[in-house]
């Protein structure tokens, strides 16, 4: 690592458990740049804040659009790191894209106490409602619609909503740091990512909401896979052949889609090909002379990861490149515009 | 805001230590960076693939000297470090889970020849079933190895045992190989403060020199390394081994307290914590031990005698330390993270059992439980389990279940998995589009009805829904692939992108049986699969006219890793295809060069810096190494060209049935690592292609066909075209990497000759 310039004064810690940590959890997919935050974050905290700490993350393969958590706990310098699991009470979550609330149990262990931060369009208060959340300080920053725009990624605008809403997480060392690690060889991204971080800081809405009842703690679960050793089948195989096709893969999306339109489309079948996530649907039809033919119906945006690669493929401009957010929620149901 | 502008430094022990915030694979690659080893001998595999990339990235810019030799395999890796150690320099290596199975045939070599080098594994679970997450199932198979063991349980323990590693290894009476163990991902990928010492010096004067007594490079005292030794020899060879784990017991606290001087950190055969009153104790190793601590603290508060112990050496294992300290201990709870499947126990279990056995007067319960498997999160609740169940033994006087697993759950019987697809029937599997006729005077095929919108009906043999990165190439390449096989269809996988983004349980995206095999040995393993498939057929077991198509899907890792078994079945002829993507590098694991990975490409073990080019030497060209197994049919194909790409596809069906082995390698992007825009695959692929990098072509019969040549075309395009496209080629483009350039261009010209001629002329 290069050389750090500023170092700040130690901020004590506004609250921790009885361990001593500040815990920080962040709910990611890959791609998004979980593990990215938390290491700078980590880095931030220890070198420049003068705290003691550690930062983890847990994932599976390396790929982007599969399920990442990353951690940070920090403690006063004088406190020993010694815990390696992971955070199942934190100060702080993190929610990088609300797409992924409901296929992963992302808000487990939040309390009144907690701050969430989330990467949404959502109010607070709408946030909470779709999150269940007992209550807690709410943090929300349209960190897709900011990435989008300055052609960035959402883990530098949630970085800087992360700050603003800690109270004590200090902007300007993780701005050094982000400098740092972007470093030389990706020079020319640092003015997009500062610019990032400003936004998300500024961005973000705040609100507190006290437990009134509206919604259970949800503790942190560790038990309750439905296949054990009981009834796994033998050596681990599968008897349920393509049973991915159930999986939601919308959260992948880095904001944007293909938008399908019918009316230009004359089912080439060239998108079909390109497509790495086989979401084009098609169907036995008819053409205009009462031929029996294939037919494109619409595409299946549950397993569409925004690739626009069909876009790119697509001689007729019958697919197009969207912002999601901009887009008719019908076209996402329905696979197709008129 | 004070702001302070020095690097952090801070006095420990008597030397200038720098502070930071490192992983466990951060601080092995600076320990290894500063005793500045002659070689590191390496093949890629979770988790311990950082430290060579680390490692990489240093050199690339010219912070050591290490050489590091990327291997075939892990098999390959552990001979490169052999034959490096006989030669007289140091050497490194980093491996985990089967690639230290891989390799293990190597290792008892190392120490019966007595070749000290230091070993890191980076402990994660062995398959099969695949798990990349850490346990210890693969560092309870080096127990007899003759190697030295040391483990480290945090970042800061993986440095300092690494540096004292190479001391140890070398003293004059012990001359041994040494493992340091550390925990995947819980410790190889944890960032915690840390300390380094800021001069290698430091490093340079505590460990000293090497003084092999002989090396197989001295020509002048010529030596026989490794005579072949039976019976009555060899059994003095081991004695010789046994006395030398004797001088290691009793040198290396010497070892450790010297260095506690230099580094203010203190090491020992077993640690302890708070043991000296405790009624129970807990004995685990590595990172468990440090969230367990966490425990001891919280239990002592309350009043309950609980200690804890963990070990920083079990080769050769610390017997009289285990004997002393647990003199008046109740109740021991060894918590093994591998089982010794039947042994009733895990080996911690079963050696602490048999080190007190040794004291006559020890009367200490001790029990085994095995935790963490596969990675699973052991939590601080697991811990203060462990110390309940062993209170209730010690209060007992004796255990009601001596061996059991912790955190183990039963499923929930009710539970009916959810159902993906019914199962592709043959009838809908043969739309009857394409059709593949043997022209009965040439012999030659001809294939009709390559028509892409009447090839969408063939059913999807995988399934949407797979985790696979946006604008992953590999979809559409197999999926393309496979819209020009009819019929039935069975397919093997080799370990990589494909089958990790497809297959994680419990959930599969195919709709066809399908078969995982670590990348050595898919090709072995689904010519096994054929011949039992046709032995079966001829018994009359399985109907005689029913058909399948047998393909074995493979990245560019797996055909470097598994090539030998994949030729193996070329040399056989099995009937069956084996289909590379080629991506050109180790993206499953984090994209390191592979050997088709072209020159000067960067990856994350060819990096550039100040004196780092990208990698260092020619792509290999796997189609060519096919074809000169005079295999029936080899093809070499792309997702852009697909009509070309299906027809190839009819046809190796056609050739697997008939004739036998087809060998076929599609060029197939990787947007993450390639880095290009996920939506530019296409053009990034047909450039390769374009500028003649990747000629398309067959080879039927022995007979070479271009099938489609860019410059008939018109469309031929200069290699720069293509290298502007992608991230991990751009610097080719300036002045400082033209003469990498201009060898890659001359090399690429020269091959796409080759292929010209071979096409024009059918002798060639």
């Amino acid at each position: 690592m290069e050389k750090m310039k500023t170092e700040v004064e130690v901020v004590k810690l506004p609250i921790t458990n009885e361990l001593g940590f500040y815990e920080i959890r962040m709910e990611s997919i890959g791609g998004f740049g979980a593990n990215l935050a938390g290491k700078v974050l980590g880095e931030a905290g220890i070198l420049l804040m003068g705290y003691n700490g550690s930062n983890f993350s847990s994932y599976g393969s390396e790929k982007k659009g599969s399920p990442v958590r990353s951690f940070v706990r920090f403690c006063e310098p004088d406190v020993q790191v010694r815990s390696n699991s992971p955070v199942t009470e934190p100060h702080m979550l993190v929610i990088f894209h609300e797409g992924m609330v409901g296929i992963n149990p992302v808000t487990q262990g939040v309390s009144p106490q907690s701050i969430v931060v989330i990467a949404t369009s959502k109010s607070p208060a709408e946030a909470r409602d779709y999150l269940k959340l007992q209550g807690g300080t709410i943090h929300c920053v349209d960190g897709i619609k900011i990435a989008v725009e300055e052609k960035t990624r959402v883990n530098t605008a949630l970085l800087g909503a992360m700050c603003k809403a800690s109270g004590f997480i200090n902007p300007d060392a993780i701005k050094e740091t982000i400098s740092l690690n972007l470093g030389k060889k990706y020079a020319f991204l640092i003015d997009a990512n500062l610019k990032t971080f400003d936004r998300g800081y500024a961005e973000g809405v705040s609100e507190h909401f006290e437990d009134d009842g509206k919604y259970p703690f949800v503790p942190f679960k560790r038990k309750g896979q439905n296949l054990g050793y009981l009834n796994q089948t033998i050596g681990g195989a599968l008897t349920t052949p393509a049973n991915t096709i159930h999986k939601d893969l919308s959260a992948s999306r880095m904001g944007w889609i293909p938008v399908l339109n019918l009316s230009k489309c004359t089912s080439c079948g060239e998108c079909d090909i390109t497509c790495p996530d086989y979401c084009f649907v098609w169907d036995n039809g008819v053409d205009k002379k009462g031929k029996e033919v294939r037919v494109l119906r619409s595409i299946h945006y549950k397993h569409c990861k925004g690739c626009l690669k069909c876009v790119e493929i697509c001689k007729f401009d019958a697919l197009e490149s969207r912002k999601e957010y901009e887009v008719d929620p019908k076209i996402l149901e329905d696979g197709f515009s008129e | 805001m004070a702001v302070k502008t020095d690097e952090k430094k801070e006095t420990k022990g008597t030397s200038i230590q720098k502070v930071d915030f490192k992983s466990g694979n951060e601080m092995a690659a600076i320990a290894a960076s500063q005793v500045n080893y002659h070689i590191m001998g390496y093949y890629p595999i979770t988790p311990s693939t950082e430290i060579a990339e680390y490692l990489d990235e240093m050199a690339a810019n010219g912070k050591h000297n290490i050489v590091l030799v990327p291997a075939d395999g892990e098999h390959g890796a552990a001979g490169i470090c052999y034959g490096a150690t006989t030669a007289g320099g140091r050497v490194f290596n980093a491996t985990s889970a089967n690639g230290l199975l891989y390799a293990i045939e190597q290792l008892p070599v190392q120490s019966g020849t007595r070749f000290p080098m230091v070993f890191n594994l980076v402990c994660r679970s062995v398959s099969g079933p695949l798990d990349i997450r850490g346990d210890h199932s693969d560092l309870m198979t080096t127990l007899n190895l003759g190697w030295i063991i040391l483990l480290a349980k945090d970042p800061q323990e993986v440095y300092d045992i690494n540096i004292l590693a190479v001391k140890i290894g070398e003293l004059d009476d012990v001359r041994l190989p040494v493992i340091v163990a550390f925990d995947g991902f819980f410790t190889s990928h944890q960032k915690r403060r840390v300390n380094f010492f800021e001069s290698s010096e430091t490093v340079q004067k505590f460990i000293g020199k090497n003084n092999p007594p002989y090396t197989s490079v001295d020509v002048e005292n010529p030596v026989t390394i490794g005579p072949y030794m039976n019976d009555p020899d060899q059994i003095n060879n081991k004695k010789q081994l046994s006395m030398a784990m004797e001088a290691a017991y009793d040198k290396i606290q010497n070892v450790f307290d010297e260095y506690k001087k230099i580094s203010g950190r203190s090491y020992k055969f077993l640690q302890t914590y708070k043991t000296e009153d405790a009624d129970v104790v807990l004995f685990i190793i590595n990172s468990a031990a440090d969230t367990a601590m966490e425990v001891v603290d919280k239990l002592r508060k309350k009043g309950d005698k609980v200690g804890l112990a963990y070990p920083n050496v079990i080769r050769p294992f610390p017997v009289n330390e285990i004997r002393e300290a647990f003199k008046n201990t109740k109740a021991i709870l060894v918590a093994d993270r591998a089982d010794s499947y039947g042994g009733w126990g895990g080996n911690m279990t079963i050696e602490v059992k048999a080190a007190l056995k040794g004291d006559l007067d020890n009367k200490t319960i001790v029990f085994s439980r095995i935790y963490g498997l596969g990675g699973k999160e052991f939590f601080p609740e697991d811990a203060e389990e462990m110390f309940q169940l062993a209170f209730e033994a010690a209060k007992k006087g004796s255990v009601n279940v001596p061996y059991d697993y912790i955190g183990v759950e039963p499923g929930n019987p009710s539970y009916v998995p959810k159902k993906g697809k019914d199962p592709i029937s043959l009838k809908e599997s043969s739309p009857g589009v394409i059709k593949v006729i043997k022209d009965e005077k040439t012999g030659n095929l001809v294939v009709k009805g390559v028509k892409q919108r009447e090839l969408t009906a063939m059913p999807q043999r995988i399934a949407p829904g797979h985790g696979a990165c946006p604008g992953c190439g590999i979809f559409p390449s197999i999926g393309t692939f496979l819209k020009g096989v009819e019929g039935f269809v069975v397919m093997l996988w080799h370990t990589g992108c494909g089958m990790v983004v497809t297959t994680g349980y419990p959930n599969t995206s195919f709709n066809v049986t399908y078969i995982h095999n670590l990348f050595q040995n898919g090709a072995a393993t689904l010519s096994g699969v054929v011949e039992m498939y046709h032995e079966r057929q001829r018994r009359g077991e399985i109907a005689k006219d029913q058909d399948i198509t047998f393909i074995m899907v493979t990245g560019d890792g797996g055909l470097d890793i598994g090539l030998g078994p994949a030729l193996g079945t070329a040399f056989r002829n099995h009937n069956m295809i084996i289909l590379e993507y080629d991506n050109e590098g180790y993206m499953n694991t984090g994209n390191q060069l592979s050997f088709t990975t072209p020159l000067g490409h960067t990856t994350s073990t060819s990096n550039i810096g100040s004196v780092g080019k990208g990698k260092k030497f020619h792509h290999k060209d796997s189609a060519q190494l096919f074809a000169s197994c005079h295999i029936p049919y080899v093809f070499t194909a792309v997702e852009t060209q697909y009509k070309d790409l299906i027809k190839k596809a009819a046809k190796a069906a056609w050739y697997a049935k008939h004739e036998g082995l087809v060998f076929g390698k599609i060029l197939s992007d990787c947007p993450l690592n390639w880095k290009h825009p996920d939506h530019t695959g296409q053009a990034v692929v047909q450039a390769a292609v374009d500028c003649n990098f990747f000629p398309l072509y067959e080879v039927e019969r022995g007979i070479t066909t271009l099938t489609y040549d860019p410059e008939a075309k018109g469309k031929k395009v200069p290699t720069e075209d293509w290298l502007t496209l992608m991230g991990k080629t751009k610097h080719l483009l300036k002045p400082k990497f033209a003469s990498v350039l201009k060898e890659f261009e001359i090399e690429v010209e020269r091959r796409w000759k080759r292929i010209k001629a071979m096409s024009e002329h059918p002798n060639l």
